[in-house]
């Protein structure tokens, strides 16, 4: 369940759950918690500030009945959703980049096939090379947990791992 | 009385848009944010609910009977300081300690607010009219007088149909839970209503239940054989929720455990989850030498302990379905987990994901007296199988056959 804690002073990451999209500007931070194979897509527009946080749960929301409903769900209807707030809200198109973290494969169940993470990264880089947003950076893949904080104003996504191994990692 | 996947998540969505009305309420009569918590949809038996509901805590309920729409009961529950806090806001008082009329009637009224919030949320889905009666005030430690002379309230080995929502105000340490008991008629009518399938027979899943419910009893006892340390089941539920709610209801911390997949009528998944103190505890008992804790924390030896434990237990539990449904279920070999709880339930519902919006979660918490032992246990079968499993169920079958399992001797 979301908690928020009562640091007087500093405000709190807004949460970012699975499915779940937000778009912010400047120096909030939004922040997605213990992604497994989901993938964390952040698409920021340097010059405004504006950008936003997706937590994706899936490839393919074209090939979903309820896309529409909740485009977070997936990896190419978040991307476009989020580019469209963003757009809204006064960020410039042609200047968005995106970052992404997630994706691993934990498990090597045969029902997985070719890994459930893995799926998701190829669907939203395929979706964001055919919008010609760039990927400026990632860290995607793996058998670990991420858990990502994402800064639209500074575009800096921060990757934590649990094990000691991979630690902290800044995009 | 039959169910199908479809009618539970429009209930399941009724629930959660009542849940989003009552915060709204609460927050407007009191200028507190709230936000809402998991909601689920439990099916539960009455000894269970009596279990899980006393936390040993002193407790406020506002009850009020349904009728109409949709009959049976719906129960704001606060903890006491909870609902004294919230009256001290409404009469812009400090220092309220007991309930005497002006606060029990203030504290009366945010329960009516909030029940009528839920309430609504299911009419408007429903299109219908749902009559409200009067508030009663109630104030204990037990179900006992909040559920206890509800008609129709589950027995101790009655499988009920659950509602269960928690809201709470950011920032404070005000939470409440509510509870919505339906009729079984009424339900019955409701789902009749709604159904889109064939449906599965209440029965069957009962039936069902009571066979995970020997799986369970079974981990339990594998457990204690194994470590030696004493264990029993806790709480043990059925959820019925929506995929992304599961990964949101795993502690938030790192956790250690095995995964399995388990393939036959029904195939899913299986996970064993340990904090990490339990799990250091475990290997303690199960490994005579001292463990190199380096690198991952448990080396080689640890991590081959927990997977010997995990590989048994869920021979355990998965046995006695098999042997009632009178099929085999085969599972995976043991993958040892040591990451975020969060991040290794989302694989699992990402695969289930692409065929379904929901699942059937049978949870299961298994605990040591004394000691840490701490051990959940989430068994989530492929929607389409269980529904298979369910229809096959023969229910005289489940009395009648052994669901204990064969040890095998373990080196």
């Amino acid at each position: 369940m979301k908690t928020y804690g009562t640091e007087p002073g500093k405000p709190e990451p807004v949460q970012v759950g699975i499915s779940e999209l937000v778009v912010s500007e400047g120096d909030d931070t939004l922040k997605s918690y213990g992604l497994g194979s989901c993938l964390a897509v952040a698409l920021y527009d340097p010059d405004s500030g504006i950008g936003g946080l997706a937590h994706v749960m899936l490839p393919d929301g074209d090939a979903a009945e309820n896309s529409d409903v909740k485009p977070g769900k997936y990896a190419d209807t978040a991307i476009r959703a989020l580019l469209r707030r963003m757009v809204e809200n006064g960020a410039s198109y042609t200047d968005v980049e995106a970052k992404i973290a997630g994706g691993s494969d934990m498990f090597e169940f045969e029902s997985f096939g070719d890994g459930v993470g893995q799926r998701n990264v190829d669907a939203a880089t395929a979706e964001l090379e055919k919008l010609g947003v760039p990927v400026i950076d990632q860290d995607v893949g793996g058998k670990h947990g991420r858990t990502v904080e994402f800064t639209p104003g500074s575009g800096k996504l921060i990757v934590r791992t649990a094990n000691g191994e991979h630690g902290v990692t800044e995009l | 009385m039959k169910l199908d996947v479809n009618a539970l998540g429009t209930f399941y969505r009724m629930a959660r848009e009542g849940a989003g009305l009552a915060a709204g309420r609460l927050t407007k009569m009191t200028g507190v944010e709230t936000q809402v918590g998991v909601t689920k949809l439990n099916f539960m038996r009455g000894r269970e609910i009596n279990h899980d509901f006393e936390d040993g805590a002193e407790k406020v309920g506002v009850r009020v009977a349904l009728s109409g729409g949709l009959d049976g009961h719906s129960v704001v529950v606060f903890d006491r300081k909870s609902a004294l806090r919230i009256v001290e806001m409404l009469i812009a008082e400090s220092g309220v300690e007991e309930f005497d009329e002006m606060s029990r009637s203030a504290a009366t009224e945010v329960g009516q607010v909030m029940n009528s919030g839920f309430i609504d949320g299911w009419a408007d889905v429903l299109e219908t009219v749902i009559d409200v009666s009067t508030p009663t005030f109630i104030e204990g430690t037990t179900a006992e007088p909040f559920f206890g002379d509800i008609e129709g309230a589950p027995g101790d080995d009655d499988l009920a149909l659950l509602f269960q929502s928690h809201i709470e105000a950011v920032g404070t340490e005000i939470g409440f839970s509510h509870y919505l008991f339906p009729e079984r008629d009424s339900m019955a009518a409701l789902l009749e209503q709604i159904r889109s399938s064939d449906g599965i027979e209440y029965d069957k899943l009962d039936g069902f239940d009571r066979m995970a419910e020997q799986g369970a009893e079974e981990v339990a006892r594998t457990a204690t054989t194994l470590t030696g340390i004493e264990t029993h089941v806790e709480i043990r539920q059925l959820n019925f929720v929506s995929l992304e709610a599961i990964p949101a209801a795993v502690a938030d911390e790192r956790l250690v455990g095995v995964a399995f997949e388990f393939e036959g009528t029904p195939s899913g998944y299986l996970l064993f989850l340990f904090d990490e103190a339990s799990a250091h505890q475990i290997v303690d008992a199960m490994v005579p030498m001292d463990v190199d804790e380096e690198g991952d924390g448990f080396g080689e030896m640890g991590e081959s302990a927990i997977k010997e434990l995990g590989n048994i237990m869920a021979s355990g539990f998965l046995d006695g379905w098999a042997n009632v449904l009178d099929t085999t279920i085969d599972h995976s070999p043991p993958e040892f987990i040591h990451d975020i709880g969060a991040a290794v339930v989302d694989p699992i519902i990402i695969q289930l994901g692409e065929t379904q919006e929901f699942a059937f979660v049978f949870d299961t918490q298994v605990v040591a007296d004394g000691r840490e032992f701490d051990c959940e246990i989430y068994a989530i079968p492929d929607e389409r199988d269980l529904e298979r499993a369910l229809n096959d169920l023969d229910v005289d079958r489940i009395e009648e056959t052994p669901t204990t399992a064969n040890f095998e001797d373990v080196e």
